[in-house]
């Protein structure tokens, strides 16, 4: 009894250190005056509505989205098909996936900054592209992980055969069969990606910096202005984190459940 | 007529050979069992007459046409495959359709062929469900129907059976052999269980470490092993070598074999007419349905299979005379 106490208070402790600061930005997003009291004094949505106004933000949500999914698009186009034909037809020659994989998660965000910045500076590509490529290697891992779990599913070589038998080229079998059954895992791998990309601020910051100014800079730039409007930025990137979260628990879900066969 | 030929197939991966110049002939609508081991190539041949694995060498003629360099798709092969390997975003109607979709037929001609296969396989209740609502049973009959629709040269049907319980695989031995007479087809099943190849085939080829160790049809392979390998895998035949053999039965046996062969039900306890003995002291004693498997000790330990007979049950530990044919006892090569 006195064991489970002490595991009960010991979880608690962890999810107040989790979770009291996130509640208190969130809170501090929807603070009018909040200065000697635990709870705010009042609630406003002026902070939100602040933010929303300005075009500032705007832009540079567009801007992160624009990033994180053109990234993520150009990984889909180019990393799951190569990932596809290595699994499927070239099963020897993924472990060099699996190492590059590994490397990714090798390279810390400085180093790999001023790599990028010495090697491509001079010549003369836009930084902003150089980022797009590191991003485009960086959410290797979960595009792999989604792409392998979701063949590892299905037996996707024998579907593939059993459409070929029935008379469908390698094409139409994997656009008709494949496609559709791994699709949710897909999704769900390149929702993550977006969603680590969305958050990334190290490199964005380090190559680039406000020349092509993501939320992620932009809730930098406001921490030493405004903590209400700051914290008004974190609550729309929790919501975002959220909805996205969501979906992918859905996706997964369902990836397993029409695999069960 | 021979409607299938295989000549001189012969398949490496790397270095190891595992089909070592496979020649068969099978003829239009024949049921064609290749039984063997796990590894023994029984698969791979399959998968090249399917046209999914290339042979390294050999050749391949089905209805008059040389297979090589043929598509999967042009070859008019079925197959149905172990895991099933149904189509998990369709439903039964549209995994079944898928061929003939394929083919660009006529939606209600598709229609009209899908409602008819489906009342085949006794499935048409289930046409709107997803392969996951399905039993495995019903999943492998989809997998039928869905090769058989596009009425193939040639099924291939590669151990269907065998991730089901033995209820299920029982009745569905059954309807696989009467579908194949109904529709005249010819089918070639891969399996690795004697029971499943010697109840639903016209023919068995038994294979052995990529070599065909014996071809014939269920009862000439089950009365007429040629080797030990056959002997022992279709069956729970006794194997003994001459020496051992000529001691137990205290007589020359004719020819040159080094080993021989006795079915367990051609041991008996009551003398007949040009029986021979075999000594032996039973020390186990296992029912199996209405088969009752005994294992004696003698020279050497042999098994005999009887009829279940109430009372007269061999007691354990007590010494027997059991006899046997001499035409019973099978020389092995």
């Amino acid at each position: 009894m006195k064991k489970r106490s002490f595991a009960d208070l010991f979880f608690l402790l962890f999810v107040v250190y989790i979770v009291l600061p996130v509640v208190a930005t969130m809170l501090y997003a929807f603070a009018g005056k909040w200065n000697k009291t635990i709870l705010p004094e009042g609630w406003t949505l002026k902070w939100l509505a602040t933010l929303f106004q300005d075009t500032a933000f705007i832009q540079a949500f567009g801007r992160s989205v624009l990033l994180s999914g053109g990234a993520v698009i150009i990984a889909l186009l180019a990393i799951v098909p190569a990932i596809f034909v290595i699994v499927l037809y070239f099963p020897k020659y993924e472990k060099w996936i699996q190492a590059a994989v590994v490397m990714v998660y090798s390279f810390p965000g400085v180093i790999l900054a001023v790599g990028l910045i010495r090697v491509y500076s001079q010549f003369g590509v836009p930084m902003i592209v150089v980022v797009l490529g590191a991003y485009v290697i960086g959410i290797l891992p979960y595009i792999y992980q989604g792409t392998r779990n979701s063949l590892r599913n299905v037996d996707a070589r024998q579907l593939l055969d059993a459409a070929q038998l029935l008379g469908a080229s390698k094409m139409q079998a994997f656009r008709k069969v494949l496609l559709p059954t791994v699709y949710p895992g897909l999704f769900a791998g390149a929702l993550l990606s977006f969603s680590v990309l969305f958050g990334e601020f190290v490199l964005i910051n380090l190559v680039v910096g406000s020349r092509f100014e993501t939320v992620q800079i932009y809730l930098m730039k406001k921490l030493s202005t405004s903590g209400h409007i700051a914290s008004a930025v974190v609550f729309i990137y929790i919501v975002l984190m959220g909805i996205l979260t969501f979906i992918i628990a859905k996706l997964t879900k369902q990836a397993k459940g029409a695999t069960n066969v | 007529m021979t409607y299938i030929t295989i000549e001189g197939l012969h398949k490496k991966f790397g270095t190891s050979t595992v089909l070592h110049e496979i020649d068969m002939q099978i003829n239009k609508g024949e049921f064609i069992t290749l039984l063997g081991p796990s590894g023994c190539g029984k698969s791979t041949i399959l998968r090249i007459v399917a046209g999914l694995t290339d042979a390294s060498s050999g050749k391949i003629h089905i209805d008059g046409q040389d297979m090589t360099g043929i598509q999967p798709k042009e070859r008019q092969v079925g197959m149905v495959f172990q895991s099933y390997a149904l189509f998990p975003n369709m439903t039964v109607k549209e995994n079944v359709a898928f061929g003939l979709r394929m083919q660009k037929m006529n939606p209600t001609e598709i229609e009209k062929r899908v409602e008819e296969m489906l009342a085949i396989v006794h499935l048409t209740e289930k046409a709107d469900a997803y392969p996951k609502e399905l039993s495995g049973g019903q999943q492998q009959r989809v997998a039928l129907a869905r090769a058989l629709i596009v009425r193939p040269k040639v099924l291939l049907l590669d151990e269907p059976l065998s991730a089901l319980d033995a209820q299920i695989r029982k009745k569905l031995q059954a309807d696989l052999r009467m579908i194949q007479q109904q529709l005249d087809m010819t089918m070639i099943l891969v399996t690795h269980d004697q029971e499943e190849a010697m109840a639903i085939s016209d023919r068995i080829f038994v294979m052995h470490n990529g070599r065909i160790a014996q071809s014939g049809t269920p009862t000439a392979i089950y009365t007429k092993p040629k080797s030990e390998f056959v002997a022992q895998f279709i069956g729970h035949y006794n194997v003994f070598t001459r020496p051992t053999l000529e001691k137990m039965m205290g007589t020359r046996l004719p020819g040159e074999a080094t080993k021989f062969a006795i079915r367990p039900e051609a041991i008996h306890l009551e003398q007949r007419a040009g029986d021979v003995p075999l000594q032996g002291t039973a020390k186990q004693s296992l029912m199996s349905g209405n088969v009752i498997r005994t294992t004696f000790e003698g020279t050497s330990t042999f098994l005999m299979e009887q009829l279940h007979q109430g009372e007269q049950a061999i007691r354990i530990g007590q010494s027997y005379t059991c006899y046997v044919a001499q035409e019973d006892v099978i020389a092995l090569s």
